[in-house]
């Protein structure tokens, strides 16, 4: 009893050596702390300054003469081990300091630095003209530069009129000329003040004719109005601007949307059958015309003539194709599966059958293509157990007995998410950065080309389809990019596009257009057969709602964006959309001028996009025909996940990621 | 005094029974083909464990965007992911322990993977591993994790892979895979200190993955991770089917040992007993016996492509990742280093690769 009670106490004993140890421990880490001169900086932009410090025990002795400096945002203010700042950005920013004390603890100490914004040097009116009409308006824009040369848009700029009764400013720097007489308007920040005289003088314009191209117009067909201000001499009056507005009548106005809409040019568009009454004012001067819109009526059903279920593993794309016998057949690939591409034979879409099954080493085969000739596949991998991913060559002269002619994974090994086959080359989406352009003329040894990536920050893409030698990739955040492989004077292209300045082993960048989501996801170029107007379709792919693999039905988002080139490849301009509410898209293909659209959530859509476009074409009764494919045994039950469509003698086929290839019909 | 002393003697005995109490090791594993983590719980007692969570991550739903390699942070409170595949550049993520609440990523290089963090600096170092790049020297990324900024890129050799702290906090390694190199950071002053040829024989055959501008690598290392208590190394031999031992004072390879088919991953245990190896090529886990030099048990594997490997810090159970191949399910399998045999599988997501162990609970 005695020998326990002893030990018992040997152990509280320790115990209690070990707290006072350790207690003696934790204040001697306190007592130490990094002492930083100077303990904050205040620098102007490119200023630089010297930190030194050290680390004291709590009597103020150094224990260590140097520490470890860093930044917290090294982009906007730098630091060298040795404590040498510079100030690249301005802001509020952080540094740190770390050291090790003597008993083995960690000290941090941070030290702020404050990069002042450069003083605003100048500002300057931007195509503020000098002389205006009474009874006109016009914004009034400003730049703002600083000491640095840099633009500033976030300058504070006030800006007044000299006589508010000859021409005043709103809170939305919009400038009102209300009568004959001089003023001085007049721009001020804290530090400069820009001035520019206007002369006002007296609106000219008597009357204004007006006039459009309507005839049998039906919403979401685009009515140009012209409006000519005149003077009392009949004479066109070219420096006033002209506004345009409408008021609507639509036929049925029981809590209706937006019926339409107008640009600034004088293009207008009806969403809803209807009277419009198109207004176009110049200064106190007005005119009007009235016409009559009606229904679209396009509308068709799609008749579902086949479906071959695909229930164990999400179906990703699709390619339907004539085969070497004159038999008709589609390749499907496979989504975070077991490496599987499906081969039918729906020559009868009616009873699509699997004929064939090709497994390689990957979790996903997103894409699938096949030649001109029905002679050769590509299918894409990604989640291969070696990482070595690859595109895989197939011969698919015989889809009953399809082979493997050569796996290529040379610089593909990061997983290629999309292929495109254009003569005798592959364009390999390589690692979602880059295309690889793949020479396949010897399939069994193919060997790459080029490449072509862009060099913005950040960069990346998804996607590429060429067309008359030109490669037109999304690329999410850059958006759609236009690039010569080789064009021919075939292209598709703007007028100005010099044919030819690019080739397979030379890929040259024509142009490109990015958006603000940048959700860009798709691209296919367009030809309108009914106006000759060139744009590239954009799609979008989002999942602001999470994607659901297994256990319930997704609700993406996204739409389709029309851009048109018509001064070129380098002056883009998005005129048109395609949305679906509360839905998203993913592949489409145009046909003709039909559009054929895997929405996700929304099924397939087939859109009319003939004539000029403008608006939310869904709005405007241009969509022809929609279905929704699911199936109580799809891989996700009775939910659509459109992949893929396409138009191919007559019929549309369509792959599901829940649930396989369908094929349809659009009924007379 | 009497009061005390029964007092003294209960609290011993309720820590004497809280030693026999079931104890839950809890661990993070990453399924790289899935874009998911997974939080795993392993009962001591029963052996037997279960998935305590998924957490989906990556910004591209449809695309596999690859979480690869997994660390805790020094405090236990957070745990950070590096994500392959970005834009093109990969991430660092960072996430709450426990509630697995996503907190801030970051922007690193190429293809990110294993990182750890320092207990001198506070900074996380990272490898850029640039699986799919060129034949180029890539990066370590030094991260603030507090911050979630870089703060510096250090230059290191072609594919930089498996990057351990030493147990004082002063010294990453890595090892550069297709150069044949060990590399030693001084997490201090953030520059590679000492770098070394692993290959005792240095091929005059060209490489073809660079064009025969460069000797093919023969050792092509995978994973370094040094001794808890002593100055020594060990490196995994992907290419040589060899561990090798290096001990840094020297800065010497001291032991070479023929090792399983493609050792990839390994870990010495905290007691500085065992080392544990994953052989990726024959879905096999080897466990060594530090002290003979000798390999005590090769494991197999419930499938192919063994990935990962993380021991409790009390020694007593190495959790292996195994990738599994194609639409297979990944596996954490679970070695027993006293019995030297596999207690559990706990089947998780497509290709488990990076894996961590984050606490023990009662």
């Amino acid at each position: 009893m005695k020998s326990i009670k002893y030990l018992f106490c040997t152990a509280f004993c320790s115990l209690l050596l070990l707290f006072t140890v350790g207690s003696s421990c934790a204040q001697q880490a306190d007592d130490y702390q990094i002492v930083v001169s100077p303990e904050s900086l205040k620098l102007q932009m490119d200023e630089t300054a010297q930190l030194s410090a050290t680390l004291q025990g709590a009597n103020g002795n150094v224990v260590q003469d140097s520490v470890l400096f860093y930044s917290r945002d090294r982009t906007s203010v730098s630091v060298s081990q040795t404590g040498k700042v510079k100030a690249l950005q301005p802001g509020t920013f952080e540094l740190q300091a770390v050291a090790m004390s003597p008993d083995s603890n960690r000290i941090n100490k941070s030290i702020q630095v404050v990069v002042s914004y450069p003083p605003i040097t100048a500002i300057s009116f931007q195509d503020l003209p000098k002389q205006l009409y009474a009874n006109s308006k016009i914004p009034v824009k400003l730049s703002a530069t600083d000491a640095k040369n840099m633009s500033r848009e976030d300058a504070q700029i006030q800006l007044s009129s000299s006589d508010p009764a000859v021409a005043s400013i709103n809170e939305f720097d919009q400038l009102y000329a209300q009568k004959p007489g001089s003023v001085t308007i007049t721009a001020k920040t804290a530090d400069v003040t820009a001035q520019q005289e206007i002369k006002i003088v007296e609106n000219p314009v008597t009357d204004i004719q007006l006039q459009n191209d309507a005839q049998n117009t039906r919403s979401g067909d685009v009515v140009h109005f012209d409006a000519q201000p005149l003077d009392a001499s009949g004479e066109v009056v070219n420096d006033l601007p002209v506004e345009y507005t409408f008021t609507a009548q639509p036929d049925d106005n029981l809590g209706e949307g937006t019926s339409g809409q107008i640009k600034d040019d004088g293009r207008f568009v009806a969403n809803k059958p209807g009277l419009y009454t198109i207004v176009a004012r110049a200064g106190n001067v007005s005119a009007e015309n009235t016409i009559r819109v009606d229904a679209r009526d396009i509308q068709k059903e799609l008749e579902v003539v086949g479906h071959g279920l695909v229930s164990d593993v999400h179906t990703s794309d699709l390619w339907v194709w004539e085969g070497v016998d004159g038999r008709d057949y589609a390749i499907t690939g496979t989504w975070g599966g077991n490496g599987e591409t499906y081969f039918w034979d729906v020559t009868d879409p009616a009873n699509m059958s699997i004929i064939d099954t090709v497994t390689v080493d990957a979790r996903t085969v997103n894409d699938v293509k096949i030649s001109e000739d029905g002679r050769i596949g590509v299918i894409t991998r990604e989640g291969a157990s070696d990482r070595k991913n690859g595109i895989v060559i197939l011969d698919v002269s015989d889809p009953r007995n399809v082979s493997i002619i050569s796996e290529y994974t040379r610089g593909l090994t990061g997983g290629v998410h999309n292929s495109f086959i254009y003569q005798d080359h592959v364009f390999a989406v390589n690692n979602g950065r880059r295309y690889d352009i793949i020479d396949i003329s010897d399939p069994e040894n193919p060997a790459t080309v080029s490449r072509f990536e862009l060099d913005t920050p950040g960069h990346s893409i998804h996607d590429v389809w060429v067309e008359n030698g030109i490669a037109y990739s999304s690329n999410w955040d850059d958006g759609i990019v236009a690039v010569d492989v080789g064009s021919t004077p075939n292209a598709q292209s703007p007028e100005q596009h010099s044919t030819g300045v690019g080739s397979l082993k030379n890929p040259v960048k024509l142009g490109s257009y990015s958006y603000p989501s940048g959700w860009n996801h798709a691209a296919f170029p367009f030809k309108s057969k009914s106006t000759d107007d060139f744009y590239v379709i954009a799609g979008d792919e989002a999942f602001p709602n999470g994607l659901f693999v297994h256990d319930k039905p997704t609700i993406p988002a996204g739409w389709i964006h029309f851009v048109k080139f018509e001064d070129g490849w380098d002056n883009p301009k998005e005129v048109a959309r395609y949305q679906v509410p509360e839905a998203g898209t993913h592949n489409f293909w145009v046909k003709d001028d039909t559009l054929y659209i895997a929405y996700y959530n929304a099924g397939l859509r087939v859109v009319d996009i003939s004539g000029e476009l403008m608006g939310n074409l869904y709005d405007q009764g241009r969509e022809i025909a929609k279905y929704v494919p699911t199936h109580h045994e799809g891989i996700i039950p009775n939910a659509a996940m459109t992949w893929g469509p396409q138009p191919y003698k007559g019929h549309i086929f369509v792959s599901d990621w829940n649930s396989g290839i369908w094929a349809l019909k659009l009924e007379d | 005094m009497k009061c005390s002393f029964f007092t003294l003697l209960f609290a011993l005995c309720v820590c004497a029974f809280q030693s026999t109490v079931a104890q839950t090791h809890h661990i993070y594993v990453t399924a790289e083909s899935d874009d998911k983590v997974y939080e795993i719980a392993f009962n001591a007692n029963t052996q037997q464990g279960n998935i305590s969570d998924v957490i989906p991550v990556g910004e591209y739903p449809t695309e596999t965007e690859g979480p690869h390699g997994i660390n805790i942070g020094l405090d236990g409170n957070y745990w950070y992911l590096s994500v392959a595949h970005g834009t093109p550049y990969g991430w660092l993520y960072k996430f709450k322990t426990g509630s697995n609440e996503f907190v801030s990523r970051t922007e690193l290089g190429m293809f990110p993977a294993s990182m750890e963090v320092s207990s001198v600096t506070g900074l996380l170092y990272v490898v850029n591993f640039n699986l799919h790049g060129d034949m180029e020297p890539s990066t370590v990324s030094v991260v603030d994790p507090e911050a979630m900024a870089v703060v510096a890129d250090i230059t290191t050799g072609i594919m930089p892979h498996g990057s351990r702290i030493t147990t004082d906090g002063k010294f990453q390694y890595h090892v550069s895979m297709m150069t044949d190199e060990l590399m030693e950071i001084n997490t201090a002053n953030m520059e590679i200190s000492r770098r070394l040829n692993l290959n005792s024989n240095p091929s005059s055959t060209p490489d073809k993955m660079a064009n025969g501008t460069m000797p093919a690598p023969v050792v092509k290392p995978t994973w370094a991770d040094p001794h808890p208590s002593q100055d020594l190394v060990y490196v995994a031999g992907n290419g040589s089917d060899e561990i090798l031992e290096i001990d840094t004072k020297a800065w010497e390879v001291s032991r070479r040992f023929k090792s399983g088919k493609a050792p990839y991953n390994l870990e010495v245990s905290n007691n500085g007993k065992w080392l544990v190896a994953s052989y990726k090529g024959e879905g096999a886990t080897g466990v060594w016996n530090l002290e003979s030099g000798q390999e005590v048990a090769k494991i197999t594997n419930s499938r192919k492509v063994t990935h990962g490997v993380t021991i409790s810090p009390d020694s007593h159970f190495a959790f292996i990742s195994v990738e599994g191949v194609g639409g297979e399910a990944g596996s954490v399998e679970v070695i027993n280093l006293l019995t030297q045999k596999r207690v559990e599988v706990i089947e998780v997501g497509k290709q488990a690769g990076g894996i961590i162990y984050w606490k023990k609970t009662d």
